[in-house]
């Protein structure tokens, strides 16, 4: 039978700083494994198309601009990835990664949701 | 002793009024920093209760069906008045009462207890449920600590030979602090103190967790912050009352900062320390460990001086 | 918005928890007669965060399946697709190599502890401990970044795959977990005493809420619910999967039936855990990560239970040989928990009340399935469209 248990936690916590971290003044780093934006490695894509049949959400359109060269433009939407990481996964190939820097992805418009990756020349006659 | 300001003066400007409008919200910083403090956590920034106030008072008013419009409007304007009439009794700032009258520690104790009836009365005008749980509640904790705290605020008042709270101050700050003479009428009065204003542990009547907000429920915008910022002043009076009494009276203003918070910090700890009290162990400790200790005290007292 | 009715019966005063509440955390509506501040009963209506998730998997293909059912709760998503994990690899016919089970059973430890703080600060706040609730809750803060480390994200671990584990522990990692688990086992001792020591709380939960052990057999409850009634029922120690076999755990059993012994075999649970995740770290079996599966998993219907933070979690998979599931069928734990509040509140005081829904860690999310009632005569089954069409109906 105790008053105040915690007396000690209350004590010692009024000489020290507190705990909270203030973001965004002051960042942590993200541990390697954290799983952010995508990131495509274009010469290794082979066009299987095994990522896009299995994202849950329907975050990776794959659009072919040669096959036979292996010119692949892989079309990210951010706004629909849940950052699962199961295409890093289900690609045979190891054409996919999750950045661990790129995870502060909130934007004011929805145009930056939706990333097209690969080569810029590929990505310049995807536009066209 | 400093010298008294004119009349208007202390209504209007300072030490009632304005600076008792903008240092109790001060005061309410402080405290939800200092609770933050001892949970290990930043708390609000220094401008977080007047920017309550100022987006309260622009925001919409919505009154519910069913309620007495008149007493809806009207019971959050009685009871911030009643705060602030409060305090022109009281040392505030250290400076001498100027509408200090005979008796007027009744006056005081009766003017702080308007705002829980306002609150009460605020509670059973809706038909919400939650609304008349929180007035039952507010009402029962009411009925609970008053007398207890009356009679801690008591034997200061036997000890100075006087009701005048003026003269209580005076002469408590000729004496020996209190604290040390009446140490159980301090803690009575303390404790009394966090349960008129609904301080955690005692916030049973407004238990967020329990029955939403309590008589506040149906409140919003301008009743809101009307009843917000009463409450908030009678943190101030309350600090002050209880410190001009047993912290050894409030002379100057520099007194009255360093008590004032001194007890601030006690009292913050005290809200961090505890759990909630259901409403009927509120009620069983004050009736039977309150009652009992401040009635012990005034025994001591009475034995003393007849010792004397 | 009527709060009596006009009837001869004595004066019945509804209030209602829910469905939005500060005391819940997500949506849910319970009725409470009182009479003054005494209960005189309680009935549930749940259903508020249905989101169709057993329909909307048999549009996705068994990989992806899982993140889905994952996504049922936020606080034990890695037990739902560990049960998903190993139902599907029993159709499939297959076992995830022992490195990966034990890592599946590293990662359901942790998210235990996780979810275990999580519930103590939300029990304190409900009783309205605040600076437990604060304590805990920076506690918890470790155990997440553990998580973060390990598998890169702080909730929604997404750690398994059909077939085995994403990822893999290396000396770095395992030494972080070694002293957030140190640090953590100290705090925990600390809450555990206050949780049974501090009078103000101990007036809130001790003799709260008590369910003797016949009681809890009947009313179905389970996890530490139950095993706080002296039920020493645990399907890591009834029927062990995953790791659990090399990795075994005791069980933690209470007498006292009420609020503060859940809180009690919670806290040792947890000691529990800090055990077997420091057993694991030792002695992590070597080998792959993964077993090669095929996107078309065999016909037949499979059955897997584990145990998550709140109880015994139940998973039926039934597959017709093609690349969705046919069937998945999910009951989970807090389902069951229902009864011992809601045919025990009324003789309780109304603050009484959240406590008590605190104190069997309901996670409304999980429970949002289809339960089927006994049918009574005269049923009729109606098809999705005129389910739709009654839908439509009823809000015009």
């Amino acid at each position: 039978m105790r008053i105040g248990a915690m007396l000690s936690d209350i004590s010692r916590s009024l000489f020290k700083k507190p705990v909270t971290e203030l973001y965004p003044f002051v960042k942590k780093g993200a541990p390697e494994r954290l799983r952010g934006k995508l990131i495509f490695d274009a010469a290794k894509c082979t066009g299987c198309k095994i990522c896009v049949r299995d994202c849950p959400a329907d975050a990776i359109e794959l659009h072919v601009i040669d096959k036979a060269t292996k010119r692949f433009v892989l079309m990210f939407h951010s706004d629909r990835c849940t950052f699962c990481a199961q295409c890093v996964f289900s690609c045979n190939f190891d054409a996919i990664s999750l950045s661990h820097e790129d995870w502060e992805l909130a934007a004011l418009s929805k145009d930056s949701f939706h990333v097209p990756c690969g080569r810029p020349e590929d990505v310049a006659a995807m536009a066209k | 002793m400093t010298p008294t300001l004119p009349p208007i003066v202390a209504l209007l400007l300072v030490p009632g009024g304005l600076f008792l409008l903008v240092g109790s919200l001060f005061y309410e910083w402080a405290d939800r920093k200092l609770v933050a403090q001892f949970q290990n956590r930043i708390g609000p920034r220094w401008f977080q209760p007047e920017a309550d106030m100022f987006k309260l008072l622009a925001k919409e008013e919505i009154v519910p069906d069913g309620v007495n419009r008149a007493l809806f409007h009207g019971l959050p304007v009685v009871a911030l008045v009643g705060a602030l009439t409060a305090a022109l009794y009281v040392p505030m700032l250290g400076l001498v009462p100027s509408y200090s009258f005979r008796g007027d520690l009744i006056v005081t104790l009766y003017l702080l207890s308007l705002m829980t009836l306002c609150m009460g009365l605020a509670g059973a005008n809706t038909i919400d449920r939650f609304s008349l749980l929180g007035a039952t509640r507010a009402l029962t904790q009411m009925f609970s600590y008053e007398a207890p705290f009356l009679l801690a605020l008591l034997g200061p008042a036997i000890v100075a030979g006087t009701w005048q709270i003026g003269e209580i101050n005076a002469y408590a700050s000729k004496h020996a602090w209190l604290l040390l003479t009446q140490p159980i009428g301090f803690v009575v009065a303390i404790v009394g103190l966090m349960g008129k204003l609904e301080l955690p542990p005692f916030d049973a009547p407004e238990a967020e967790t329990e029955i939403v907000g309590g008589a506040m429920t149906e409140y919003s915008g301008r009743g809101w912050a009307l009843f917000r910022l009463g409450r908030d002043v009678e943190l101030m009076v309350g600090l002050t009352l209880a410190s001009a009494f047993y912290l050894g009276g409030l002379a100057n203003p520099l007194a009255f900062v360093l008590k004032t918070f001194g007890l601030l910090v006690v009292t913050a700890g005290l809200q961090s320390l505890f759990a909630r009290l259901r409403i009927d162990q509120v009620v069983g400790l004050w009736w039977r460990i309150g009652m009992m200790l401040a009635l012990a005290q005034l025994l001591v007292i009475a034995v003393l001086s007849r010792v004397a | 918005m009527e709060s009596q009715t006009p009837q001869a019966t004595p004066k019945k005063f509804i209030v209602p928890i829910g469905p939005q509440h500060p005391a819940l955390k997500e949506p849910g509506h319970f009725e409470i007669q009182v009479d003054g501040e005494i209960v005189t009963s309680a009935t549930a209506r749940l259903g508020y965060v249905h989101r169709g998730i057993e329909k909307g998997v048999e549009g996705q293909n068994w990989t992806a399946s899982m993140y889905l059912l994952e996504r049922i709760c936020g606080i034990c998503s890695h037990v739902h697709a560990t049960a998903y994990a190993i139902g599907a690899e029993k159709l499939a016919g297959v076992t995830a190599p022992p490195r990966a089970q034990a890592i599946r059973v590293l990662v359901a430890e942790l998210e235990r502890v996780h979810s275990h703080l999580l519930w103590l600060g939300v029990a304190a706040h409900e009783g309205g401990f605040d600076t437990l609730f604060m304590y805990s809750w920076r506690d918890r803060e470790t155990v997440m970044d553990i998580l973060e480390a390990l598998t890169g994200n702080r909730v929604n671990y997404s750690a398994n795959l059909i077939g085995g584990v994403k990822f893999d522990v290396d000396d770095k990692q395992a030494d972080q977990i070694r002293r957030g688990i140190d640090f953590l086992e100290e705090r925990t001792k600390h809450y555990l005493e206050v949780v049974t020591t501090d009078e103000t709380f101990l007036r809130r939960t001790r003799g709260v809420g008590t369910m003797t052990r016949e009681q809890a057999e009947e009313l179905g409850a389970v996890g530490p619910v139950a095993r706080a009634s002296g039920v020493p029922r645990d399907v890591r120690v009834d029927a062990p999967y995953a790791a659990y076999e090399q990795f075994p755990v005791k069980l933690v059993t209470d007498t006292g039936g009420d609020l503060e012994a859940r809180f009690v075999v919670r806290m040792k649970e947890l000691f529990e855990c800090y055990r077997v995740i420091r057993e694991i770290l030792d002695k992590l079996p070597p080998g792959d990560l993964t077993v090669k599966v095929k996107p078309r998993l065999p016909a037949g219907e499979a059955i897997s239970r584990v145990e998550a933070p709140r109880g015994e979690l139940f998973y039926f998979l039934k597959s017709a040989g093609g690349t969705n599931p046919d069937r998945i069928k999910v009951r989970t734990p807090s389902l069951c928990n229902w009864a011992s509040v809601l045919v025990l509140a009324p003789g309780h005081k109304l603050a009484d009340i959240p406590m008590m829904l605190a104190g069997i860690d309901p996670c409304f999310s999980c429970n949002d399935r289809l339960v089927t009632i006994a049918r009574r005569a005269g049923a009729e089954t109606w098809t999705w469209a005129r389910l739709r069409q009654y839908g439509i109906e009823y809000y015009r």
